[in-house]
């Protein structure tokens, strides 16, 4: 049946692609962080060891290693001991089977270092923050960006003599290191900006308007630290798609029959944009794990810190409910893509038509 | 500034291009520009009206913003979890017995009106006037509970107390022992701790006394026992709102942005402690912010009133009211020492010529300056603070007898007197180092977790000025979860820590105990939380029971002379073994405050209380101090 529905055909097959490569990132996304030599008890027994003695450490130790299950326990809810008496670890493929069912039910377990707190719980409050950041930054980032670049590329010039730098230093410029900027400049000098925080410290999130002009107020100088080097690349990568496309016949000949200039623009900034279109949904795809940087400079909430706290802790559960949130937003963004570019590339359009 | 500067330049260009350029350009250009303009304009509007309070729910005059003791949101509030802010730092929520002051080392009441230290035993009496906040007395029956918590469960920071003691009663007024039956109804008051007659150490109890938080047993037992004393499935319970506890503030709210608690103006201890007088600030807010710098720069803003953060450079901020406890070098007053530990278990570091060579080089007047912002007096030989209540233990003879200091001559004498010998390079760089055979000695290691910026310039310093010494260390950076695993389990060189920091009835006594100790005694491999380097070794033939001798003898000291006697033998062990490199003096906690909001804060020159910041133990005392300033 699917034989005589080519675009059916295409979207299953690309579907398919994405259910393996689902599985491969979900299998690195648990086997990466338990590779390397610590793990997370170890991260707590260092905060609460001051003053324990060496019997009360060891059964504290034990304690948490059964509570987070990564010790074998006998039926009667003792752990189970190897000749030496130590502990017997849970082995990494029981481990591994737990976390596939878990994934699949899209039950993120709890936390270990933040325990008993749920991962869903720990990414809820932090994901709107995180969106609020970074959608706007980046769809608007990458309008104007596109804009820029598209109207750099036609009028060149001493507009695009200028943009052209302007845009690589903001594209090139660390974010770090702009971000700092930022703060020093308008947030500890000029002082007209807050230089710390997501809103006041005197106000609790709430739908009022006294909260929400807090929260804006508060949203300019991180906005600004992610938003310019968005502008920036996006920029310079559309400047030079649309250079090329400029020296394409069709626009050639557009300009010879004598078509207006906009029409022609149009019609390159929509050759020059899919490259750009598949940037934007990987963007949009990994936005999730948040601007780390913008995150610790201005100490914005968002996902970003608890990602990164979780790997430095070997959180195993946090970092695996992070990293599942980035892979399915990745491949979704993605596939939408693929999808999307399949209608709007009449090259695509067309392979798949002779291909049947 | 130079964002500025680019801006105007780029606006200025624009319009100077588009005039040239045609229509349709001059527009869009216009149109970018304007929108830019109004971009701005909506995002400079709000702030300038900012300053009222409108919608505040902490108004700032009766609002106390402190920070520096929690990062990231508390996971939990359950007193017998692992809680954090404010429950973790005591007082505010739950309260201890005693309160230690670290000035005078003397106790101050707080649920218990007085202790008193007997030959076999501690006791104490609580204050009749101490409550619940639903009402219900704080009774002898809460303490034993409390304790007995530890005797229970063995992975509670509790349970290592029992090593020390034999029983914990609760008396009632006509001196029977409480029983569980009449505790409640005729409310005992005195409890009375036996002390563990193989172990007798009333310091530690003390020091558990003024650490220990009591909880209310008649809430805490019926749930423990609906769980069948389930610790795991006690823990799930979050404790979030209407706690019964017994401080002077309850949780208000809390969030992955902040933690407020609001002042419970039934408090008990308004009337019996503080003359009827109520905390000043209504609400304590911690913000959590993520980093030093945003503390610190809150705090120069006055959006913070005090941190416990680390402010580098401190008397740069002295202009926009920030203050820390003194208001010259050193600027806080240092209560522990970060050091290297040495792995006694891996040649050739169990010579003691090696590692007093090491102590000879280091260069510790650099690592003051260059790595602490000059936050500490100038180091002495030894273990036992030459400032403050310390101060009478310790013996400038013997330092200049037996101790180490920055003194390269002496260093390379100590190399040459364990027949070690130095091959430098033609410019001066240590090639290798050899022993007294002629054989290379292998590189030695010094760790220190990655990104602990303070350390990673103290280890550098240490390094540089060993090499230069001729012995071959260099540095380490590891990830913090794979540096305690190294730690505990003795898998490193040398390595950095800081043991026993806060000041307690115990001081010096636990720093010694936590570096010489050679009880818990393990091999490498397994896990070892006092002695970490496995020093003096008590299977070992140079074996010295001395050490371990003295260390059970002075907490049962009690006369004055006798004490200072036993500190002075054990320091001046340390000195000669130097079985570990003291590197510098640094606060437990660091304290700087604005003098925006709030006046009357304790300092060096107005002592009332020691740097402590409020629901900090002693620190919550300031809150009945405190005044806002007006303006």
């Amino acid at each position: 049946m699917l034989k005589n529905h080519p675009t059916l055909t295409y979207i299953a097959g690309r579907a398919s692609w994405y259910v393996v490569t689902f599985f491969v990132a979900i299998t690195v996304n648990f086997f990466l962080p338990r590779l390397g030599d610590a793990n997370p008890v170890d991260t707590i027994m260092a905060k609460v060891s001051e003053g324990l003695d060496a019997t009360s450490a060891k059964a504290k130790e034990e304690a948490y290693l059964k509570e987070f299950d990564l010790v074998e326990v006998e039926p009667s809810g003792k752990v189970k001991r190897d000749a030496q008496g130590r502990p017997v670890r849970t082995s990494l493929g029981h481990q591994f089977i737990n976390y596939l069912g878990m994934s699949v039910r899209l039950d993120l377990g709890s936390s270990i270092l933040q325990h008993p707190k749920r991962v869903s719980e720990i990414i809820k409050a932090a994901l709107p923050w995180t969106l609020a950041l970074q959608l706007p930054t980046i769809v608007l980032g990458w309008l104007i960006g596109n804009g820029l670049g598209a109207l750099a590329a036609y009028r060149r010039g001493v507009f695009d003599k200028l943009m052209y730098p302007l845009a690589l230093l903001a594209s090139a410029i660390p974010a770090f290191c702009f971000g700092m900027l930022l703060v020093y400049v308008f947030g500890i000098r000029l002082e007209w900006f807050p230089a710390v925080g997501g809103y006041d410290d005197g106000l609790t999130p709430e739908l009022s308007f006294s909260f929400f002009r807090s929260a804006s107020y508060y949203y300019v100088l991180p906005f600004f630290s992610v938003f310019s080097i968005v502008v920036g690349g996006q920029a310079i990568g559309m400047r030079s798609m649309c250079i090329y496309e400029l020296g394409t016949d069709y626009v050639k000949y557009a300009k010879l029959l004598g078509i207006s200039e906009s029409k022609i623009l149009l019609y390159m900034f929509r050759n020059a944009m899919l490259p750009q279109l598949t940037g934007l949904a990987l963007a949009l795809g990994s936005m999730v794990a948040g601007a780390l940087i913008a995150e610790m400079i201005f100490s914005y909430p968002g996902l970003g810190m608890a990602v990164l706290t979780a790997i430095q802790g070997n959180d195993y559960p946090l970092i695996s409910g992070c990293t599942l949130l980035v892979t399915v937003c990745v491949l979704c963004a993605n596939f939408s893509v693929d999808v999307l570019v399949g209608f709007l590339d009449p090259r695509i359009r067309a392979a798949r038509q002779t291909g049947n | 500034m130079i964002e500025t500067r680019l801006a105007h330049h780029s606006d200025a260009s624009c319009s100077t291009n588009s005039a040239r350029t045609r229509a349709s350009a001059k527009r869009g250009a216009r149109i970018l520009a304007f929108g830019l303009l109004l971009l701005a304009l909506a995002d400079c509007r709000p702030k300038r009206a900012k300053e009222d309070e409108k919608g505040s729910v902490f108004p700032r005059a009766e609002t106390f913003y402190l920070g520096g003791r929690q990062w990231g949101e508390p996971s939990t509030f359950n007193p017998i979890g692992t809680p954090g802010w404010p429950i973790s730092t005591m007082n505010l929520l739950y309260e201890t017995l005693l309160l230690y002051n670290s000035l005078d080392g003397r106790m101050q009441p707080l649920l218990a009106e007085s202790y008193a230290v007997h030959d076999a035993s501690v006791e104490v009496t609580l204050n009749p006037a101490a409550r619940w906040n639903d009402g219900r007395p704080v009774s002898g029956g809460d303490v034993t509970f409390t304790f007995g918590l530890g005797q229970k469960f063995k992975s509670l920071n509790i349970a290592p107390i029992w090593q020390y003691l034999s029983s914990v009663r609760a008396y009632d007024k006509d001196g029977r022992v409480a029983t569980d039956a009449n505790i409640g109804q005729d409310y005992p008051r005195r409890v009375v701790f036996e002390l563990n007659p193989e172990r007798k150490n009333p310091l530690v109890v003390l020091d558990a006394l003024q650490a220990q938080i009591i909880v209310p047993r008649h809430v805490i037992e019926p749930l423990l026992a609906e769980r069948d004393n389930n610790l795991d499935e006690f823990k799930k319970l979050k404790f979030e709102q209407g706690a019964v506890s017994s401080g002077p503030y309850r949780l208000f709210s809390s969030s992955s942005e902040k933690i407020a608690v609001v002042r419970d103006d039934g408090y008990w201890g308004n009337a019996a402690l503080h003359g009827g007088k109520k905390p000043a600030p209504k609400y304590i807010v911690h913000p959590l912010y993520k980093s030093n710098d945003a503390f610190s720069v809150a705090l120069r803003q006055g959006r913070l009133d005090i941190s416990t953060t680390f402010v580098p450079r401190i008397w740069l901020k002295a202009e926009k009211g920030v203050r820390s406890w003194l208001d010259r070098e050193p600027y806080f007053l240092s209560s522990s020492i970060p050091m290297l530990l040495v792995n006694h278990k891996r040649a050739p570091l169990m010579d003691v010529h090696l590692r007093r060579a090491m102590a000879f080089a280091i260069n510790y007047n650099d690592i003051r300056e260059l790595s602490v912002s000059g936050y500490s007096e100038p180091l002495r030989p030894g273990i036992i603070l030459p400032f403050g209540l310390e101060r009478r233990f310790f013996s400038e003879e013997d330092a200049k007898k037996y101790g180490t200091w920055f003194d390269p001559e002496r260093a390379k004498a100590e190399l040459a007197a364990g027949g070690y010998s130095a091959v430098f390079g033609p410019r001066g760089e240590l090639v290798e180092t050899r022993d007294r055979d002629g054989k290379r000695v292998p590189t030695l290691y010094v760790k220190s977790p990655t990104g602990w910026t303070d350390w990673e310039s103290i280890v550098r310093i240490a390094v540089k000025s060993m090499r230069g010494a001729g012995i071959d260390v260099r540095e380490r950076f590891v990830e913090t979860s794979v540096f305690w695993n190294a730690l505990y389990e003795g898998d490193f060189d040398l390595i950095m820590h800081t043991p026993s920091t806060q000041p307690s009835p115990s001081k010096p006594w636990s720093r010694f105990e936590a570096l010489l100790t050679s009880r818990d005694f393990v091999p490498l491999g397994q896990r070892m939380y006092k002695n970490i380097g496995r020093f003096n070794d008590p299977h070992a033939p140079g074996y010295e029971p001395r050490i371990d001798k003295l260390l059970a003898l002075i907490p049962t000291l009690t006369d004055e002379g006798a004490r200072l006697g036993a500190y002075r033998e054990l320091n001046a062990i340390f000195m000669r073994e130097q079985p570990y490199l003291p590197l510098v003096y640094r606060p437990d906690t660091f304290y700087e405050f604005s003098i925006k909001h709030w006046s009357n804060l304790p300092s060096a020159e107005n002592p009332y209380l020691p740097p402590l910041i409020p629901g900090d133990r002693l620190g919550t005392n300031m809150l009945w101090a405190i005044t806002p300033v007006s303006n």
